[in-house]
C-alpha cells in the first residue's frame, strides 16, 4: 500500500462528547430495583427464620446481634437501591454510522466504544426475568477477549433484535469475511 | 519443479498414515505428566494413611508397577489409534482410545505451523507439528511425531497454501526461492544470554521444573552441611554470637543466595534461548531457540498487535532491552510461558538492534525519537490517598495510643511509598502520531509500548467524579493482545485520543489480523 501521511484536522473528527445518547427501556430500572429488593427481603427472611426457629441450636450471643444484623442488611439494601436507582438512570447508549457506545457509572463514568468493523459476533442474552419483562441484553464480542465484551443491558427485545440486525448487516462487518 | 511436485503429492495422500513409533515415548511422557499432576491431589490421602503405608512399605512396588504398565498400555494404544492424513488441502487427525476424537482442519484456516522437538525426539530426528488457528477457529491440532524432513515439507506446503489463498494473483515462488529468502534478523550469543540471565529473573524456568524435589533437596543440603561439620542451629544461635556477626553472616548468606540465583537464572536463560535466531520469511517472523527442547515459533507480521520494549533497572545500567512482539492473546492458553506462541521475545538486545527490529516490524514508527508527554500530577495524590492513607490511618487508629513507634513506622512507610509513587508517575508518558500510539510506564525500569492505531478493538473513556472536577480522565485501549490503560490525562486529550482512534479504525481499510 502506498504510504500516505494526510493532515487530520482535529476539530473535524467525529466527537465522543457530542454523541446523541439513547436511554434504556423504562422497565429496566424498576425491574432492577425489584430484584435488589427481593434479594434483601430473602436475606432478612433467612436471618429472621434463623433467629426464631428452634430446630438448630445457635450460640446465644449471636441472637443478641439479631436487631443489629437486620439493621445493617436493611441499610445496605437501601443504599444499594438508591445507588441502583441513580446509576441505572445514567446508563445510555449511542449508535453512530461506524461504532456503538455505552455509557454508565454514577461516580465512575465509563464510555465504552466498539467500532463495528472490529466486531466478531453478536449475541442476545435473555434471562428468565428479562424474558418475562420482554427485555434483552445485547452482547458484542471483539478480539479484545471475553473480559471486554461490549454489553448493553435493558433493551426492549425488539430494539435488541433491530440493533443486532443493524450490526450484522453493516458493510464494515461484511467486508471482513 | 519435480521436487515441488513431489512435495505436493507427499502432502496429498488419501490413505491414513501412522506416526513414527517414537510417538509412544511422547504419549508416555504425556501420561507421566498427567499422573504427576494428579499426585498432588493424592497427597492428602497419602499423608492421612501414612502410618499404614509405612508399615507395608512393599505396597509401593506393585503400585508403581501397575502405574507403569497402565502408562505403557496407554501410550501404545494411543499410538495404535492415532492416524492422520493430509488430503484435499485438509489436515485430518483421528485419535483417542475410548473417547474418539476427530480433527479436521482445512489448510486455509491454519495461521501458524510450529515445529517442536523434545529432546527424546532428537535420536530419531522427529518432531511435533503444532497447527495453530489463532483462535479464529475452534480446533487446535498437533501431529505428534513426524520425521523432521517430512514435517518441514508439511509446514512449507501448508504455509504456501495459506499464502496462495491470500495473494492469488502473484506468481508462485519456487520452494528453493522461499528457502533462500529466509533472512536472519537477529541472533543471540552466549554472552547475550548470560547478560539476559543476570538482568532478568529466569530462575523460575529451573525452579518450576524442580518443584517436586524441593523437600528432598533441602534435606540433602542440610545433611551435607552437617556432615561437613557445619551445624545450622549453632550458626544461627544469637546467644553465641554478637549482633554484628549475625548481620555479617546474614549479608554474606544473602549474597551467596543471590549469586546462586543468578547462576540458576543464567542456566534458565541459556536453556530457553540457546542458539536464538529471529528470522524473517516473506511476511512472517520465525523464532528458533532452545537447548533441550528446540522451539520454533512463527508469527505473521500482519498479526502483530503490539511491540513492547522492556528494560528493568539492571537493563538500564547495561543498556540492554528485551523486545516483545505480541500477537492476539485470545487463543489457547499455553502451559509453558516460554512456549507461548502469542509473543516472540528477543532477549537482551542493544538499542541499535532493537530499533532495527522495531523498524522492520512497524515501519514509520517513531518509538526511538518521539517525545512523551507526562500524565497529570494528580495521579500522585490519588495513589497516596488510595495506597498510603488508609493503611496509616488504620495503624494510627489501632496502635497509636499504645505505641509511639507506630507513628515513626507510618512516617517511614509513607515516605518510602510516596517516593515509589513519584517514580511511577515520572515513568508514565504518552504520545500519538498519525499511525501509532506510544505509552511509557515503569517503576525502577521502564517499558515502552507501541501499537498501530488501526489495530485497536475497543476504546474506553473513564472518569471519576473527582477527576471530572479537575477535567482529567483515563483512557483504555483494548487490543487483541490485551488492554492498555493510560491514567490521568487531561480530559480533552483523552477524548482526542479516542476520537482519533475510532476515526482511524473505522476509516482505515486494513484488517487487524
Amino acid at each position: 500500500m502506498a504510504f500516505t501521511n494526510h493532515n487530520i484536522r482535529l476539530d473535524e473528527l467525529p466527537r465522543l462528547n457530542t454523541l446523541s445518547m439513547q436511554s434504556l427501556s423504562e422497565k429496566y430500572r424498576p425491574i432492577n430495583l425489584l430484584i435488589t429488593a427481593t434479594i434483601i427481603g430473602i436475606l432478612l427472611a433467612i436471618v429472621t427464620i434463623a433467629h426464631f426457629q428452634t430446630m438448630i441450636a445457635i450460640p446465644a450471643h449471636l441472637h443478641d446481634y439479631y436487631p443489629f444484623g437486620m439493621l445493617v442488611i436493611a441499610i445496605v439494601g437501601v443504599l444499594m437501591m438508591t445507588h441502583g436507582y441513580f446509576s441505572d438512570g445514567v446508563k445510555c447508549y449511542a449508535v453512530r454510522e461506524h461504532d456503538i457506545s455505552f455509557s454508565s457509572g454514577l461516580f465512575f463514568r465509563k464510555i465504552v466504544s466498539q467500532p463495528i468493523t472490529r466486531i466478531q459476533h453478536v449475541e442476545i442474552k435473555r434471562g428468565p426475568i428479562e424474558r418475562a419483562a420482554n427485555l434483552a441484553t445485547l452482547q458484542v464480542f471483539s478480539a479484545g477477549g471475553i473480559m471486554h465484551t461490549f454489553e448493553i443491558p435493558g433493551l426492549e427485545h425488539q430494539v435488541a433484535l433491530d440493533l443486532r440486525q443493524f450490526l450484522l448487516t453493516h458493510k464494515d462487518l461484511q467486508k471482513n469475511d | 519443479m519435480t521436487k515441488m511436485a513431489h512435495d505436493s503429492t507427499l502432502t496429498d495422500q488419501p490413505q491414513w498414515q501412522k506416526l513414527s513409533p517414537i510417538a509412544i515415548a511422547y504419549f508416555a511422557a504425556k501420561g507421566i505428566k498427567v499422573v504427576a499432576n494428579n499426585i498432588l491431589y493424592l497427597i492428602p490421602a497419602l499423608a492421612f494413611s501414612y502410618s499404614s503405608i509405612a508399615q507395608n512399605s512393599q505396597i509401593w512396588i506393585p503400585a508403581i508397577l501397575v502405574l507403569l504398565s497402565l502408562i505403557t498400555t496407554f501410550s501404545v494404544l494411543s499410538y495404535i489409534f492415532y492416524q492422520y492424513r493430509l488430503f484435499n488441502q485438509q489436515v485430518e487427525i483421528r485419535s483417542g482410545i475410548l473417547f474418539k476424537k476427530y480433527v479436521n482442519l482445512p489448510f486455509s484456516k491454519i495461521q501458524n505451523v510450529t515445529l517442536e522437538q523434545p529432546f527424546y525426539y532428537r535420536l530419531l530426528d522427529c518432531c511435533c507439528v503444532e497447527l495453530d488457528t489463532a483462535g479464529s477457529f475452534k480446533q487446535e491440532a498437533k501431529i505428534v511425531a513426524l520425521p523432521l524432513s517430512y514435517a518441514e515439507i508439511v509446514k512449507r506446503e501448508i504455509l504456501k497454501y495459506a499464502q496462495d489463498t491470500q495473494n492469488n494473483n502473484e506468481t508462485e515462488p519456487s520452494i528453493d526461492a522461499i528457502d533462500s529468502a529466509e533472512k536472519v534478523i537477529n541472533t543471540r550469543s552466549i554472552n547475550d544470554l548470560i547478560i539476559h540471565g543476570i538482568t532478568n529473573n529466569r530462575v523460575w524456568i529451573i525452579v518450576g521444573a524442580m518443584a517436586p524435589f524441593y523437600e528432598t533437596l533441602l534435606d540433602k543440603v542440610v545433611s551435607v552441611l552437617e556432615s561437613a561439620g557445619i551445624d545450622l542451629k549453632q550458626l544461627f544461635d544469637s546467644q553465641t554470637h554478637a549482633l554484628w556477626q549475625m548481620i555479617l553472616l546474614g549479608i554474606s548468606i544473602l549474597v551467596l543466595v543471590m549469586f546462586c540465583m543468578a547462576l540458576i537464572s543464567v542456566a534458565g536463560s541459556i536453556a530457553v534461548f540457546y542458539r536464538f535466531t529471529l528470522s524473517k520469511l516473506d511476511d512472517r517472523y520465525i523464532r528458533r531457540s532452545g537447548l533441550i527442547t528446540l522451539q520454533e515459533v512463527s508469527m505473521r507480521l500482519s498479526r502483530l498487535q503490539l511491540v513492547v520494549k522492556k528494560q528493568d533497572w539492571l537493563d538500564l545500567l547495561l543498556k540492554r532491552i528485551n523486545l516483545e512482539l505480541r500477537q492476539n492473546n485470545s487463543g489457547v492458553v499455553h502451559q509453558n510461558e516460554m512456549a507461548n506462541s502469542n509473543k516472540i521475545v528477543v532477549p537482551s538486545v542493544n538499542s541499535a538492534q532493537c530499533e532495527e527490529i522495531v523498524n522492520d516490524a512497524l515501519p514509520t514508527n517513531q518509538l526511538a525519537s518521539i517525545s512523551f508527554s507526562p500524565i497529570s500530577k494528580r495521579f500522585i495524590l490519588r495513589q497516596i490517598i488510595v495506597l498510603i492513607a488508609p493503611i496509616c490511618l488504620l495503624c494510627l487508629g489501632l496502635f497509636y495510643l499504645r505505641q509511639a513507634d507506630t507513628l515513626l513506622l507510618c512516617i517511614v512507610y509513607s515516605a518510602l511509598a510516596s517516593s515509589l509513587i513519584y517514580c511511577r508517575w515520572r515513568r508514565w508518558g504518552f504520545a500519538i502520531d498519525d499511525e501509532f500510539i506510544y505509552i511509557r510506564k515503569g517503576l525502577f525500569g521502564v517499558d515502552y509500548y507501541c501499537f498501530p492505531i488501526y489495530k485497536v478493538q475497543q476504546t474506553e473513556f473513564m472518569q471519576s467524579a473527582l477527576m471530572k472536577a479537575r477535567h482529567l480522565a483515563s483512557v483504555k485501549m483494548i487490543l487483541a493482545s490485551g488492554p492498555l490503560t493510560l491514567p490521568f490525562v487531561p480530559e480533552n486529550i483523552a477524548i482526542q485520543f479516542i476520537d482519533r482512534t475510532l476515526f482511524k479504525v473505522e476509516s482505515d481499510q486494513r484488517s487487524w489480523m
